[in-house]
């Protein structure tokens, strides 16, 4: 029965958010615009700041860093190796697609059917509150992870296109399908619940974006951490960070069914 | 059979009362009305025996359920009509009601019941129209197709013709006559007492307590004796002297040609006294009961009740 209401809830925000121009697009067009974002930042840089990159410190640390985790970039001229390093960098910044969706579409689910009285005609069916949040929560997530999915095959082909295709046997690795099939979905469902959780909380909206704007900050972090070359994230790690937030999807789906207060969403809200 | 249950139940927000101490039974297949001003905790019951909010003290059960510990349960066998009847208005009229029956372990196949109930409820021809494009009457009417669909044995209205033009209220109230008929238990909340009067069997009048709980008669009683008019052809003096000499005559008054009188039983004295009267010389036109209005009843139940406060 749980399976049929969860699926019940996603065919029903599915068909409410590509029925909405504003959501779709930013569905579908908005991890094209990060994705091309990226791309011209990496182009950028390559072009006019590469020589310059070679001598700061910070980025010396993490070419030593790529260089023992893929040796044969030392075959490489320093420009292409800056370029390597940025290429890879790339697929964490891939992990931004899904938190910006999800804050741009998750942070509305409840908060939008507590404004339009449907959530009180939801409350008086048997649907349970994790059924609920979930069926919420991978609504949002599957797209942005197909999205993801489609924006990372368009970054292979750019970069081919840019003339660096010999570069992808640096950049297709293990740690890349890592990423993109385990860490990306459990990023993506992660921002989605916390989403849903920041809106079942707010009053309005407005605090409800607010709310959930703090889901970006992790995924920041783990770009920061890559850029700065602290830490170079091998697959082993990658599958240990996919790990984590595979238990952090679980954690916070009970968290936000605990935070789900059916009571004060009723009473309080008006 | 009791469909409804209640025992000192309670509900405080803070320190604030907003339901106290409510006992009460309704039986199955009964109409019963919810009568009472603006934040006399109608609601709150209405969610407190709807299993959508807790109760501080005291229990309900519905349809055998404890609201407060068996929700699921309680919510596959309660139906109800919230006052402002809540659809994604970009889904149409027909998917917003599959998606609802999604969530109901007895409907097998949601299609197949939302097409009868919106058939019932005279929707189908614009089952694929989308709800943002139907009227208030139009949108009553599926929130009453929702809140029926799952065929329940408790169906809740809170306000069910709040806000809608007479024609589409009386056929509201038609509807909800007839599942009456069928033996649905219902609690109607409504501000429309002529309402109340004509749906429900008995009236619960709330104020935070329980102020009464009735048959519509019955309350009056409380309030007002029983009075007989009987109207002549023309005023008599003749005939209400004799009418006043009457053993079970407890008081009569003239108004014109009308003579407005109490009796000890009315069922029962009533053909003695036509005959009296006509006896007298009397000519009768008509003989009816003075009908007070439930207004009045309600209103001094009120009035009993803050008087009492201050």
């Amino acid at each position: 029965m749980s399976r049929r209401r969860v699926r019940n809830i996603l065919r029903k925000e599915w068909v409410l958010l590509f029925t909405d121009v504003n959501s779709a697009l930013v569905v579908t067009l908005l991890p094209f615009l990060v994705a091309g974002q990226g791309i011209l930042y990496i182009w950028l840089v390559f072009r006019f700041g590469s020589e310059a990159m070679l001598t700061t410190p910070v980025f010396q640390t993490a070419l030593q860093k790529l260089a023992e985790a893929m040796p044969a970039v030392t075959q490489l001229a320093g420009a292409e190796q800056i370029l390597v390093l940025l290429l890879n960098q790339f697929t964490f910044f891939l992990l931004l697609i899904p938190t910006v969706v999800a804050i741009s579409v998750a942070t509305f689910s409840i908060v939008d059917e507590k404004l339009s009285g449907s959530l009180e005609a939801l409350l008086t069916t048997p649907v349970k509150t994790w059924e609920l949040l979930l069926g919420k929560a991978l609504a949002g997530a599957i797209p942005a992870v197909a999205t993801t999915w489609v924006s990372a095959g368009v970054f292979l082909l750019v970069i081919s296109g840019l003339g660096w295709g010999d570069l992808r046997v640096f950049v297709v690795t293990g740690g890349w399908f890592l990423t993109l099939f385990l860490l990306t979905p459990a990023v993506a469902l992660l921002s989605f619940m916390l989403g849903v959780a920041g809106s079942s909380r707010a009053k309005d909206a407005r605090s409800a974006q607010n709310t959930v704007l703090v889901i970006i900050l992790p995924v920041l972090a783990l770009i920061g951490i890559e850029i700065t070359g602290v830490l170079w994230f091998t697959p082993l790690l990658i599958f240990m960070v996919s790990l984590v937030a595979g238990v952090a999807d679980f954690v916070s789906l009970r968290i936000a069914v605990r935070l789900f207060q059916r009571e004060s969403i009723l009473v309080r809200w008006r | 059979m009791v469909a409804i249950e209640t025992s000192g139940l309670s509900r405080y927000f803070g320190k604030t009362a907003a339901v106290e101490d409510l006992t009460l039974e309704v039986q199955t297949g009964e109409v019963l009305g919810l009568l009472g001003p603006n934040g006399a905790g109608k609601t709150t019951t209405v969610r407190m025996l709807a299993g959508m909010i807790a109760p501080t003290k005291g229990y309900a059960i519905v349809a055998g359920h404890r609201t407060d510990r068996d929700v699921e349960q309680l919510h596959e066998v309660i139906g109800m009509l919230t006052e402002t009847p809540g659809f994604y208005n970009r889904l149409s009229a027909k998917r917003n009601l599959e998606y609802f029956a999604g969530f109901y372990s007895s409907i097998d196949s949601p299609s197949r019941q939302v097409e009868e109930y919106l058939r019932l409820m005279g929707l189908w021809e614009r089952c694929d129209d989308k709800v943002g494009t139907f009227s208030r009457g139009m949108k009553h009417r599926l929130a009453l197709a929702r809140a029926l669909m799952h065929d329940p044995q408790v169906l809740f209205l809170d306000e069910p013709t709040a806000g809608l033009d007479p024609e589409a209220a009386a056929e509201v109230r038609k509807m909800i006559r007839r599942l009456g008929e069928q033996g649905h238990t219902i609690l109607l909340c409504t501000h429309n007492l002529t309402e109340a009067e004509t749906l429900c069997s008995r009236i619960a009048v709330l104020h935070t307590r329980l102020l009464a709980l009735d048959a519509p008669d019955q309350l009056r009683r409380r309030f007002f004796r029983r009075q007989l008019i009987v109207q002549l052809e023309a005023s008599n003096a003749q005939v209400a002297q004799t009418t006043r000499k009457l053993p079970f005559v407890q008081e009569v008054r003239e108004q014109g040609a009308e003579l407005m009188i109490e009796l000890t039983d009315p069922e029962h004295n009533r053909p003695e006294l036509v005959k009296a009267i006509v006896e007298a010389g009397g000519r009768v036109l008509a003989v009816s009961e003075k009908q007070y209005p439930l207004e009045e009843v309600y209103l001094r139940l009120l009035h009993e009740e803050t008087g009492n406060e201050s």
